[in-house]
């Protein structure tokens, strides 16, 4: 049944890795079974991918920048780091009091090896290393990497898949896609692992950051159906797992405890903005049209239980890029939306085809009743999963029902917004908007507030109709303490503590 | 006999050849977006085109299927797309899951349904109503709709047993056991219904044959007529019958994997359909059919001992 | 003694109701077609029936309990439950028809073709059907969703070819079974064209398995589409139970009645197909659900006999004085089957005789005369339906029916079975387990009659055998039932049934299923045995020749009723009963006359004249 649901809601991206609530004894107490959405598809850190899947690496390896859960970094493998003075050389100085699973030493020669077949693999995300030119090695504990141009996300990638470090020794070999060998808090114990089912990690001895390592046994579980893991976790059989508001009654009656975090944005993507396949589209008033027609608080509560909140920008509240004048920008007013689309020349409205999900198809029955309801036609298409995204970026839709990360303003650009990006299929562009985002590229440490710019401007012209910011559901039991990972689809593996 | 044996193996490799044939072709239709599916949303075009590549998505059809089908007669069936696992080893790995599942329903829907079909067809009367009135009820429910009541009912509510039957294959024999016993029990409903049916009708026929009556009129006791005698001639039926569900399940399965979140065969089909995984799908594919041959030429050999004028012959 | 039952005229016969009445008259066929008859009706009147477009979603209703406006509630997206209901049942159905239709359009033909011609087509089309069947069903749907889409036509079009080899099987068994008929070969001779043929006689064999089969099949297209869509593999834009199953199982938490209305829709009507299929079953084999009542109701409570008991019952009744030396006696029997409107259908009517040590009496008549059942009521061995509606029967001094018993006693018949009265068959080939060795079935019965080793039983078998006259006992001992001949066959039996030494023996038209030469043979050997062994028999036949053979005495039965008895030289020089000289007229075989019907003094073609002299 979810299925799709749950594998739709977790094709959005996320990332982090931070130090847990401290206190608490080194050495940790009992075992920790969490459950996971997304299956592990394989040890080698080229397959990394932000989101889900985080947790299964981070257990085997570290990275060289800590993210913290309120989104911060900090020291972990590299001690410390520095841009020169246009941001396209970064220095870091690393730890020399680590080996790896296979005893090899970390030093700058291991950090160059991984980077430098990270960029060669082009593995799922790749485009961390984009921007990577080369990397030297200063001497055993200083590495310097060179981008071709400033990467306001760079240092953000190192906390993720790109900053994950394996031996030198296994990097790029066949092994390591099935056994870890890393540095991280846990080891894999390959005998009672099942891939595709279970995962079971102990306690790796001598690890250096005891602050890190509060389970002696951490065992994650695949279950890609909401059910089993609404199950498993009522049960017992697991001590957390992400559900949805609607599972999320049955946890709560059983006595669960609610972390929540909002990572995505939801809402209907207006690709066709220079109206290649519905020429309506290409009229800005078209397009705010649709941003008035939606009930967005209705909806919420109807749909998601309410858990999540109303949004009218596609940047979050902690990315830096967000604007709060804007989040009231496109209010419920039908007949507002009819007006504009008299002015633009569509009173009698248009027709709108769209792709649908299993996963998708109730809010798209609402979406599409209420575009009904100002005279828009929406024909829904159904889609299989495995060429939804596809299809939407080979441009085969004008507009499409999707859910996407909220976070680094430059990575939330390069994503939907840029002419490179995925999700702008037709690959719409203004000069001005160029040149906000060339201003972000350069603006170092104002990145972030360039950003702003950049959001005023898609809201301004509607290149989207976001809904809202929904809640990620991520119940626990009593034994456990949780803290959200921000931006990221699940907490990171040093986020949980067993509970006093 | 041997001859029998080859004739059937030979039979059952054309089998095989058509069947990956059918699937590689089908496959090849859902082939499109693989590529992009494999690398991720923010993969750039030029890398999906090397995937692509890579992969010999740009090859003919027949050219694909060719090179694989000339690399799994030499037993290598490739490695997943997605994954990067061996297609044997994913398929060892989930197999014995599946196998188990299926054979141990097999075995309880044999017992139960040779004793119902056997009360109701001995007996008549009240017995053989309830029995054809539970068949109906059992033929009527869905397996899995089944499966969602068991699993509100008797794992959530009463604690009664795992909710979910992803056991660390270290655990005990016990856990085990727990942990199969509701699907089992959920494709034990529908499997009794149909084949209690087809046995009681089985063992009416054999009584109602003239053999019987002779026997009895030897002075030979009613228990030993239908124990010995009745049951061994309508076993054909009742093996044809299992063997049908046997092989209705392995695909039947998929649904009760899913909603125990078993890691079986079942549950690897849908993945690998849903994404496009081909060399695991048409490992899936294979491997099931391999069993379904084997089931069907022991259930024929069976048979055929079981039949003297075949087994003199 | 009770009465005798009237018989009424033909009230006994089975009057050939049409099948749909008959499947009306099941209660279980009654409520499948009605359920069915409803699901129909909704689906076809949708438009009609439906307050709202299925996938009108108003959010200002959601979740909703069933009210004035929406009867049974809205969905999670306020999308009224009623109407997609019955909107669903529209395509639901219409999807398991698609389905059913390419299975037939596939199956069907190819059965017929393959089944009448054999040859290459047939061959072929096997190869194929195991090919489908080998395929594992959902894995292919799976497949071709992945590969064409998600729509629901395109599974169903999959499925039904998946499933054609069911169709291919039946329509190919059926037609091979009637091909080979008589009539069929007649018509060819007539001149028919093939397809006449097919069309006229072989559609009409193929047509009830069809049906039935295809309701089944549209039950298990149901439940298949329903699963996948369930899964959420199905087009969500289309309004299907099993999508709706989907949405339910969404919110179960939250409205968990969402769930109900599809589950009962889809249970309901899997059920119906269900039930609906084996009522037709039923209502084709004729089975009448016979209710045998105590009190007998119906019309005519003037003609049911009056209530007999159970034989537990009875207390062990003794028997008249005067009549325990006697083998059997037989006196006023009565046996009848009950019918579905409550009369009882008699097959035996007040029959009276007996039969006493080293007597051989025949019981001669045409078919449907009540010998066979008679002498079934002496064994014990009557059909579950039968009733002794009179009369009594007693071996040895005790009785086996007591006279106010209604069936026969089995706690007293098991003591006799096999040892003191025994069985020999008319059919010998039918007889026999086949699935168990001759020796087997020898040996068995008498280690448990006789409570004797195996060792010692196998010798007494191949020495009966032996005294039977098989030529080679070990290998017939050895050999499979289907190994041996008629002839060699009926001797098998024949030794079985002496071989624990009965005082009674029961042939039933022991030579009729024999060739003519083997007959004379068997003949002689029942007579041998009787004359060594001394043991009562009675012969049941139709032929007066074996009766002038072997017997001493004879009864003459018609319809149920004895009408003639006594010394075989009387009856056959002299019979007094209309119906027996009938009889004895009519025995035009190849045999010579037997001289009865015209007295001329002893009748020449009796072969023993032993018992021509003692007379």
């Amino acid at each position: 049944m979810a299925v799709i649901a749950a594998t739709a809601i977790a094709l959005t991206a996320c990332g982090g890795g931070t130090t847990g609530p401290s206190g608490g004894s080194a050495g940790g107490a009992a075992s920790l079974t969490l459950a996971s959405l997304q299956d592990l598809k394989t040890f080698d850190p080229v397959d990394a991918h932000i989101g889900h899947t985080m947790p299964f690496y981070q257990a085997a390896y570290d990275t060289l920048i800590l993210r913290s859960p309120d989104g911060k970094l900090s020291p972990m493998l590299a001690q410390s780091w520095e841009y020169n003075k246009d941001n396209t050389v970064l220095t870091l100085k690393l730890r020399s009091d680590v080996t790896f699973s296979d005893g090899a030493k970390f030093d700058a020669a291991a950090v160059k090896a991984n980077l430098d077949h990270f960029k060669e693999a082009k593995g799922t995300d790749a485009y961390q290393s984009a921007s990577l030119k080369g990397v030297e090695v200063i001497d055993p504990a200083t590495v310097a990497i060179t981008l071709n141009a400033p990467d306001p996300a760079f240092t953000y990638y190192l906390t993720q898949a790109l900053g994950l470090m394996a031996s030198p020794k296994a990097v790029g070999t066949a092994a390591i896609k099935t056994t870890p060998d890393g540095s991280g808090p846990y080891v894999l114990d390959a005998k009672n692992t099942v891939k595709g089912s279970q995962y079971v990690y102990t306690k790796r001895d001598g690890y250096w950051n005891k602050d890190l390592q509060k389970y002696n046994k951490i065992t994650i579980k695949y279950l890609a159906d909401l059910t089993a893991r609404t199950n498993a976790l009522v049960s017992g059989q697991v001590d957390a797992a992400l559900l949805d508001p609607k599972a999320g009654k049955q946890a709560e009656g059983s006595g669960m405890i609610l972390t929540k975090s909002q990572v995505d944005w939801h809402g209907i993507l207006l690709y066709d903005r220079d109206g290649k396949i519905n020429p309506e589209l290409a009229n800005v008033k078209v397009r705010q049209a649709i941003n008035f027609a939606f009930d967005r608080k209705t909806i919420l509560d109807q749909q998601f239980l309410g858990q999540g909140t109303v949004t009218d920008q596609v940047f979050g509240p902690e990315s830096g890029a967000y604007v709060p004048a804007l989040e009231n920008k496109y209010s419920y007013d039908p007949a507002k939306a009819k007006a504009l689309l008299a002015e633009a020349g569509y009173p009698n409205g248009f027709t709108l085809k769209m792709p649908t999900l299993a996963g998708f198809d109730a809010v798209n029955a609402v979406y599409s009743q209420q575009l009904a309801d100002i005279g828009i036609k929406v024909q829904l298409e159904s889609v299989p999963l495995a060429n939804y995204v596809a299809d939407m970026a080979a441009g085969k839709y004008s507009a499409a029902t999707f859910q996407l990360y909220q976070g680094e303003p430059w990575v939330a650009i390069n994503q939907m917004i840029s002419t490179t990006a995925l999700y702008n299929p037709f690959k719409s562009e203004t000069p001005e908007l160029a040149a906000m985002i060339k201003a972000v590229q350069l603006g170092g440490e104002q990145s972030d507030e360039l950003a702003k710019k950049v959001n005023e401007y898609v809201t301004d012209n509607a290149w989207f109709a976001p809904m809202f910011r929904l809640n990620q559901m991520y119940y626990s039991n009593k034994n456990v303490t949780v803290v959200p990972q921000l931006q990221q689809a699940v907490p990171s593996i040093y986020n949980y503590a067993p509970a006093k | 006999m041997v001859s029998f044996i080859l004739k059937r193996i030979g039979s059952g490799i054309s089998v095989l050849l058509a069947i990956s044939f059918i699937a590689y072709f089908l496959l090849y239709f859902s082939s499109a977006n693989i590529a992009r599916n494999i690398l991720g949303e923010s993969a750039s075009l030029d890398q999906v085109h090397a995937k692509e590549i890579e992969l010999g998505l740009d090859q003919p059809l027949l050219t694909r299927f060719f090179d694989w089908f000339t690399h799994a007669l030499q037993g290598d069936f490739g490695t997943s797309w997605f994954t990067s696992q061996g297609v044997v080893e994913g398929l060892a790995s989930r197999l014995p899951i599946t196998l188990t599942l299926v054979g141990v329903s097999i075995i309880c829907i044999a017992i139960v349904s040779t004793l119902l079909g056997m009360a109701a067809a001995v007996k008549r009367g009240w017995v053989d109503k309830l029995v054809q009135t539970g068949a109906v009820l059992g033929d009527a429910i869905p397996s899995f709709v089944l499966a969602i009541v068991l699993v509100t009912v008797f794992a959530i509510q009463f604690q009664l047993f795992p909710a979910t039957s992803s056991i660390a294959p270290d655990a005990g024999a016990s856990a085990w056991v727990a942990s199969m016993a509701l699907p089992v029990i959920a494709l034990l409903i529908n499997g009794v219904a149909s084949a209690a049916q087809q046995i009681r009708s089985a063992v009416i026929k054999q009584l109602e044959k003239d053999y019987v009556r002779t026997l009895r009129s030897r002075g030979i006791s009613e228990t030993e007529i239908l124990f010995k005698h009745v049951l061994r001639s309508a076993a054909p039926a009742g093996l044809t019958v299992l063997s049908l569900q046997f092989v209705g399940m392995l695909g039947g399965v998929v649904i009760i994997e899913q909603i125990f979140a078993l890691p079986g065969m079942g549950a690897l089909a849908v993945q690998s359909t849903t994404m496009g995984d081909i060399p695991l799908v048409m490992g899936v594919v294979l491997y099931t059919v391999i069993i379904v041959i084997i089931v069907n030429l022991v259930v024929d050999l069976i048979n055929g001992w079981l039949n003297p004028k075949v087994r003199v012959s | 003694m009770s009465e005798p039952v009237e018989v009424r005229g033909q009230s006994g016969t089975v009057v050939r109701a049409n099948v749909l009445v008959k499947i009306l008259r099941n209660p279980m066929g009654l409520g499948a077609v009605t359920v069915l008859l409803l699901v129909v009706l909704a689906a076809v009147l949708a438009n009609v029936l439906a307050p709202f477009d299925p996938n009108f979603a108003d959010i200002g209703k959601t979740l909703s309990d069933p009210n004035a406006v929406n009867v049974l509630g809205t969905d999670s997206v306020g999308r009224d439950v009623w109407s997609r209901l019955v909107f669903g049942a529209r395509t639901t159905l219409l999807s398991a028809l698609l389905c059913a239709t390419v299975a037939i359009a596939i199956g069907l033909p190819a059965g017929l073709i393959g089944g009448y011609y054999g040859g290459k087509f047939d061959s072929v089309a096997n190869w194929v059907t195991n090919v489908l069947m080998s395929l594992p069903g959902i894995i292919v749907l799976l497949t071709v969703r992945a590969a064409f889409g998600p729509s629901v036509w395109i599974s169903m079009i999959a499925f039904g070819v998946l499933i054609s080899p069911g169709y291919f099987r039946l329509t190919r068994t059926a037609v091979q079974s009637v091909r080979n008929e008589l009539y069929v070969d007649a018509a060819r001779v007539a001149g028919l064209s093939d397809r006449a043929i097919i069309s006229r006689h072989i559609f009409s064999v193929v047509r009830a398995p069809i049906i039935i089969q295809t309701s089944m099949i549209c039950g298990v297209a149901i439940a298949i589409q329903s699963g996948l869509e369930f899964l959420g593999l199905g087009d969500p834009t289309v309004a299907t139970w099993g999508v709706m199953l989907n949405e339910g199982f969404k919110n179960v938490y939250l409205n968990p009645m969402l769930l109900l209305w599809p589950a009962l829709a889809i249970g309901l009507t899997i059920g119906a197909l269900v039930l609906l299929g084996n009522a037709i079953r039923d209502a084709l084999e004729d089975a009448e659900k016979v209710k045998v009542s105590k009190r007998g109701k119906g019309r005519s409570t003037a003609a049911t006999a009056t209530v007999r008991r159970r034989p537990e019952r009875s207390a062990t009744e003794s028997v008249e004085a005067g009549t325990e030396h006697h083998l059997i006696k037989v006196s006023h029997l009565g046996v009848g089957y009950p019918q579905a409107d409550g009369s009882v259908k008699k097959v035996v009517d007040d029959v009276s005789f007996h039969v006493d040590r080293g007597e051989v009496v025949g019981i001669v008549g045409e078919s449907g005369s009540g010998k066979s059942q008679t002498a079934f009521s002496i064994l014990g061995l009557l059909p579950d339906a039968a009733r002794i509606v009179a009369g009594s029967i007693q071996f040895d001094g005790t009785y086996t029916v007591a006279p106010n018993d209604d069936r026969v006693s089995q706690a007293r018949l098991s003591e006799f079975r096999g040892k003191r009265i025994s069985y020999i068959p008319q059919e010998p080939m039918s007889n026999l387990d086949p699935a168990f060795t001759i020796g087997y079935q020898m040996v068995t019965p008498m280690m448990r009659v006789l409570k004797i080793t195996k060792s010692e039983a196998r010798a007494r078998a191949l020495k009966l055998l032996d005294d039977v006259g098989i030529r080679f006992p070990q290998k017939t001992f050895d050999a499979y039932p289907h190994e041996v001949s008629g002839g060699m066959a009926q001797r098998v039996l024949i030794a079985g049934a002496i071989s624990c030494e009965p005082d009674l023996i029961i042939a039933d038209e022991p030579t009729t299923a024999l060739d003519v030469t083997v007959q004379a043979d068997v003949l002689d050997l029942i007579r041998d045995l009787q004359k060594r062994l001394n043991v009562g028999v009675i012969i049941v036949t139709h032929n007066f020749g074996v009766v002038a053979d072997l017997c001493d005495r004879v009864a003459v039965m018609q319809n149920g009723r004895l009408v003639e008895d006594g010394r075989v030289r009387d009856i056959l020089r002299n019979p007094q009963d209309p119906y027996t000289q009938k009889l004895l007229g009519s025995m035009l075989e190849n045999k010579e006359p037997m001289t009865m019907l015209v007295s001329t003094g002893a009748p020449a073609g009796l072969p023993d004249d032993d018992k021509a002299a003692a007379l």
